[in-house]
């Protein structure tokens, strides 16, 4: 969809993820679209070394999310969010429909 | 160049300078800022150089492995000082507005460009404002207390940035110090 902008299809899908998501890692992306976990992590510190993503540390995981700080996050969020509407459904409820709400521990579903 | 004991100003100054000099043009944001305008009430150890544009980046490690910075991670150290030195990706902004004036501060021939005292409140404000960072608020109150800063300004683009609610906290720190 936007690989001719960022001449990457991994990098679509990051980005995609984390638009979708709000915040990512990368095991957790590179498991989703079985990508190479160091692809996935080089991409992501690009990004970050470029000040389109932040990270931080939860517990001993690394998280990535957008730079609230990164002037045109607005843009790039709504080219994302069109760029979406173009996917095939099945592929947006596959990779980018994630659950956000809480679940209780020990709920089974 | 003697790094020991230089200051964060002196140090700022040499590699704007240095760099300037092998063709990349850079400007000092961040903390570092912070130190030069309050004179190292807050001080800091990092040095962050946005730079303008993108075609020095590969130049920068050559340069500065030459006068003793190796490349630690995405920073570079000296033996000799405690600062640390980071090269940020262009563009030179706050929030999400292009940094228009900037600051240049001349010292024996050297110059360093910088952002201007009313800019370094606005960026340590959106350090605030986004990350909920209270040294970086206390930081906003130090600048502006030390130097003559446009409190219009900084009401117009935190109103822009959709922060008034926060824009009030700073003036609340304002009023306490």
């Amino acid at each position: 969809m936007l690989e001719a902008l960022f001449e990457s299809e991994k990098k679509e899908k990051i980005l995609f993820f984390i638009y979708s998501h709000g915040e990512g890692y990368a095991r957790e992306i590179a498991r989703t679209f079985q990508f190479n976990l160091n692809t996935v992590q080089n991409q992501l510190l690009n990004l970050e070394s470029h000040g389109v993503l932040y990270s931080r540390l939860k517990g001993r995981v690394r998280l990535f999310g957008f730079n609230p700080r990164y002037p045109f996050k607005k843009e790039l969020e709504a080219l994302l969010k069109k760029a979406m509407m173009f996917l095939p459904e099945s592929e947006v409820r596959r990779y980018y429909f994630p659950r956000l709400r809480p679940r209780r521990t020990a709920k089974p579903l | 160049m003697d790094f020991k004991n230089i200051s964060i100003l002196d140090l700022a100054i040499f590699l704007s300078d240095h760099l300037a000099k092998h063709g990349i043009e850079t400007v000092l944001s961040g903390g570092a800022c912070v130190s030069i305008y309050t004179k190292n009430e807050f001080l800091s150890y990092d040095l962050d150089f946005v730079m303008l544009d993108f075609s020095g980046k590969k130049k920068i490690k050559k340069i500065l492995e030459k006068i003793g910075f190796q490349p630690e991670g995405r920073h570079f150290r000296h033996d000799d000082t405690p600062f640390i030195v980071e090269f940020l990706s262009p563009p030179l902004s706050l929030g999400e507005e292009p940094v228009k004036k900037i600051q240049t501060i001349e010292k024996k021939g050297r110059k360093l460009k910088l952002l201007s005292p009313t800019d370094c409140v606005k960026d340590r404000l959106s350090a605030y404002y986004h990350w909920n960072d209270r040294p970086s608020l206390e930081q906003a109150v130090m600048v502006s207390l030390a130097q003559s800063v446009d409190f219009k300004e900084i009401e117009r683009w935190s109103f822009r940035e959709n922060m008034a609610e926060k824009y009030s906290d700073f003036l609340e720190e304002l009023d306490k110090a």
